[in-house]
């Protein structure tokens, strides 16, 4: 017994002794197991001697903010920098304070990023990529029930054939909630007491829900309108199909920002300045499978052509958004609390 | 002997002081921010959780899927219970241990091993899709409320089987026979004789499956996506997901006095299912492979169905760990067990993969500690003094979930004096320990009674002091019934997911966890190995338990 206890102790000292220095990065899981990050981390550390980048990402983008500001809240994180906050998360994070406020001299790449992307006009966040939310179909879905407007999403013949994400879990599932809010306005929570019979299941992070269309759970998913380009380019197939129900599609933007309590400014900034360079902003369409935000950044040709852009973006005003959050994910919530 | 009276009430003090500080206190914190606003004590939190639809929504989902886990229990359970009691078979033996194993088994190993197997693309449908060559997935349980009530059968069938072949096997054969020679059928005895006398052990293991899935957390929280979640894995969303904490503690008070109610009404009509010991003689049994009897090729029917509820999602997760093709090295493959070993860090688990495995360890071994030194402690304070009031303070814990439990420890360690303990695995340990040691109490109770008293009347004679008793005698007397509720404590800590999943703090992930973040990752190949390794290890742990409870206890030990 007292071995037990004195191997508890050694053990517990290891662990406190690790000590190079880090920029911890959290982001979202996805940006792990399909973005830039270890491209990232390579030429961050090469650049930089002796850091070591470390990148935290077990949850979901809204799911890894609510535990930051959480960790904010109760006495600091490690945390450095945040990566993969979109434009409709935003408010939530200024409101709590998560991000200290960037300094453009030290990110010289950012004047390569067009106005219109610059989300965050209080200089906390930066962008980074963006793209568009929308349905994906396999070709598992016979040709006759592929969906093009949201009434076919609602056909009889697609029960249990769609997996979504949980809008206060997952920024693809908020992107599609504020859609649906978009579209439809008071009437959206009708549209979702229709779809959910449709629903296979509502997974807490989009990656849950894309390995488990990959697999063939279900055939059609939401995600991006460059799944398309994804399959065409990685495995030569045209087996994705993205759709655009009425021509729609929800459009995102997401960003970066360094945590308020970071003390490593000078190292995050030259973080957010390489995620901006053109290097590792070329890799983001064909690993994140998102748009880059640098504008001297070229599309490999097969990307540009099979990523789809939609005839009609939609964004809601992310003011108005912030204001009603709350209250649409509690009407949400009772819209799944109807059985 | 009054001054036994008066020294047990002064040992006593030590488990208690302890429990105040780790357990009562903290949990006065929740049922302080459940119920009170602005430090008035007000049900206003909880008549607003309890008006808003989705919260009743998740109350009645938690109802009706508990009523049906039993149900299919039940189902499932009897005839296992029914087969272990009646009839001689190859592998009896084998089949009796299993009924064991979901005691032990990871919660979180099972929704992976369902996914892998009862998923639309799992292996069940994959091979029914191409023998019978289907166009869609036949077997559509999963992500229902069908996927969660099969997995909690899964744990729970075991367990009804268990209660019903003890029942069975203690009742007296000559009253069938007697009804049989009074010319009734073989049916209509076991109607009217057999059923009504096992009817109390029934009821008593459906209201134990009953609570257990009430209180269900990891299968729901893997298997049920945002539409199927329980009022437990609710708590957890609340606190960790959406950092609502006042929502979490009202949900968490609510939770606690239902669970508060279950146990009081589950001891109360324990009394009442007791059934009566009965017959000298054991049942008597008869072999199931008959060839003059087709009939028993229904039971044949029944192994085929268990076989693929029990034997399908286990070997699943085997065979994926092996079989799963790795990048670059296609399958067969050790890829995963590599990659569950290597210290490199993994950012989906905030650790590298070995140190989930080396965390596990160091919480189950400083868990299974405490837990044994708690229990010996409380136990032998039970033993000396007879209290009800005492017996219910020191064994509180057990009536309380383990998220709720998480909660509270959650927010005791942010607070002085926990917090100058620090974060890190000591909350784990803390919360392991309190959720076994009231089953190592029970394990090692029996024993104090069986100990002859003149043995420490003898040392302290001879001048020993009364605690020196204890270390010198008393305790070596105990010690191999003593290591078998170790080892028990050992694989419980080990598989244990949901305190963890409430107090998992920066870089503390143990295995479970690790699968947890594997499997929403859909790394299903680490996802596999890492549950295979952490079956090994449980089933390892179990087994010392086993023998070491055969050979010490000397008894049953079921219970969790």
């Amino acid at each position: 017994m007292r071995r037990i206890v004195l191997s508890l102790l050694v053990l517990g000292a290891l662990g406190a002794a690790a000590g190079a220095e880090q920029l911890v990065v959290y982001t979202y899981r996805s940006f792990v197991k399909w973005g830039p990050a270890a491209a990232i981390e390579e030429a961050f550390e090469a650049a930089h001697p002796g850091v070591d980048l470390v990148w935290v990402a077990p949850a979901g983008g809204a799911e890894m903010l609510s535990r930051l500001i959480a960790e904010l809240a109760s006495g600091g994180s490690g945390a450095d920098v945040f990566l993969g906050i979109s434009a409709m998360d935003l408010p939530r994070a200024l409101a709590h304070t998560v991000f200290r406020p960037y300094d453009p001299a030290l990110i010289p790449n950012l004047a390569q990023v067009p106005e219109d992307l610059l989300f965050d006009r209080t200089g906390h966040v930066v962008p980074f990529d963006h793209g568009y939310v929308t349905f994906v179909a396999s070709d598992a879905l016979r040709e006759d029930l592929v969906p093009r407007t949201f009434s076919d999403l609602l056909r009889p013949e697609l029960k249990e054939k769609i997996i979504l994400q949980d809008p206060r879990t997952s920024t693809t599932g908020l992107a599609f909630l504020l859609w649906t809010v978009a579209r439809f306005g008071e009437d959206w929570t009708e549209f979702w007491r229709a779809l959910l019979p449709n629903t296979l299941t509502i997974t807490k992070g989009w990656s849950e829900a894309f390995a488990m269309f990959e697999a063939g759970e279900a055939p059609i998913v939401l995600s991006y309108s460059t799944d398309a380009a994804y399959a065409y380019i990685t495995a030569g197939s045209l087996r994705y199909r993205v759709l655009t129900p009425d021509g729609e599609a929800a459009r995102l933007v997401e960003g970066m920002g360094i945590v308020r309590t970071s003390e490593k400014a000078d190292l995050a900034h030259a973080f957010l300045d390489l995620v901006l360079s053109r290097e590792v902003q070329e890799l983001i369409p064909t690993s994140q499978w998102m748009f880059p935000v640098n504008r001297e950044a070229t599309l490999p040709p097969d990307f540009a052509r099979y990523a789809v852009l939609p005839e009609v973006p939609v964004f809601l005003d992310p003011a108005y958004a912030a204001e009603h959050l709350e209250a649409w994910l509690d009407q949400w919530q009772q819209v799944l609390g109807t059985p | 002997m009054r001054w036994r009276g008066g020294a047990g009430w002064a040992l006593a003090l030590l488990p208690l002081a302890f429990l105040a500080l780790a357990f009562f206190w903290p949990l006065a914190d929740v049922l302080r921010l459940g119920l009170q606003v602005d430090g008035r004590w007000t049900g206003d939190r909880l008549s607003a959780l309890l008006a808003d639809p989705y919260v009743r929504r998740l109350l009645l989902f938690t109802l009706d899927q508990a009523l049906l886990s039993a149900a299919v229990s039940l189902g499932l359970g009897f005839p296992l219970g029914w087969l272990l009691t009646r009839y001689r078979f190859p592998g009896k033996g084998l089949v009796r241990a299993f009924t064991l194993v979901p005691f032990v088994l990871p919660s979180i190993t099972v929704a992976l091993g369902f996914i892998l197997f009862f998923g639309r693309a799992g292996y069940l449908n994959r091979f029914l899709m191409g023998a019978f060559g289907l166009g869609e997935p036949p077997i559509r349980v999963l992500y229902t409320l069908w996927g969660i009530v099969l997995a909690h059968a899964f744990y729970n069938a075991p367990v009804v089987a268990r209660f019903v072949n003890v029942a069975w096997e203690r009742l007296d054969p000559t009253l069938v026979e007697a009804a049989r020679v009074l010319g009734t059928g073989p049916v209509r005895a076991f109607l009217t004789v057999t059923l009504p006398l096992l009817l109390p052990a029934v009821l008593s293991a459906l209201a134990l499956v009953f609570v257990l899935c009430f209180l269900s957390f990891s299968i729901p929280l893997a298997l049920g996506g945002a539409r199927y979640a329980t009022a437990e894995v609710g708590v957890y969303l609340f606190a960790r997901v959406y950092v609502d904490f006042p929502r979490a503690a009202a949900l968490a008070t609510l939770m606690l006095g239902i669970s508060l109610a279950l146990t009081y009404l589950y001891l109360r009509g324990g009394g009442l299912f007791q059934a009566r010991a009965g017959g000298v003689r054991g049942q008597p049994t008869v072999p199931l492979l008959s060839r003059n009897r087709p009939i028993r090729s229904l039971w044949l029917g029944y192994l085929f169905l268990a076989a693929l509820v029990f034997l399908g999602p286990i070997a699943a997760v085997v065979a994926d760990s092996f079989l799963r093709a790795a990048p670059g090295a296609g399958s067969p493959t050790l890829y995963w067990y590599r990659l569950i070993f290597s210290p490199a860090w993994n950012p989906f688990l905030e650790s590298s993969p070995a140190g989930s495995v080396e965390t596990s360890l160091v919480v189950a071994a400083g868990a299974t500690v405490l837990a044994l030194a708690l229990g010996v402690a409380v136990s032998w304070t039970l033993h000396r003094v007879r209290s009800r009031a005492l017996e219910t303070l020191l064994m509180a814990p057990l009536a309380v979930s383990s998220v709720v439990l998480g909660l509270a420890l959650l927010f005791a360690f942010r607070r002085p004096p926990l917090a100058a303990v620090g974060r890190g695995p000591w909350a784990i340990v803390l919360a392991h320990a309190l959720i076994v040691y009231p089953l190592v109490v029970r394990a090692i109770r029996p024993l104090w009674e069986g100990l002859d008293p003149s043995w420490v009347e003898a040392a302290r004679t001879l001048g020993a002091r009364r605690l020196a008793a204890f270390f010198t005698v008393e305790l070596p007397l105990l010690r191999g019934g003593v290591l078998a509720a170790g080892a028990f404590a050992f694989a419980l800590s080990l598989g244990e997911m949901t305190a963890v999943a409430m107090l998992a703090g920066a870089g503390v992930t143990t295995m479970p966890l690790a699968i947890y973040h594997f499997l929403s990752a859909r790394e299903f190949g680490a996802a596999s190995a890492m549950a295979t390794v952490l079956i090994a290890v449980t089933a390892a742990a179990a087994w010392a338990w086993d023998r070491a409870g055969a050979r010490w206890l000397g008894r049953d030990h079921g219970g969790r």
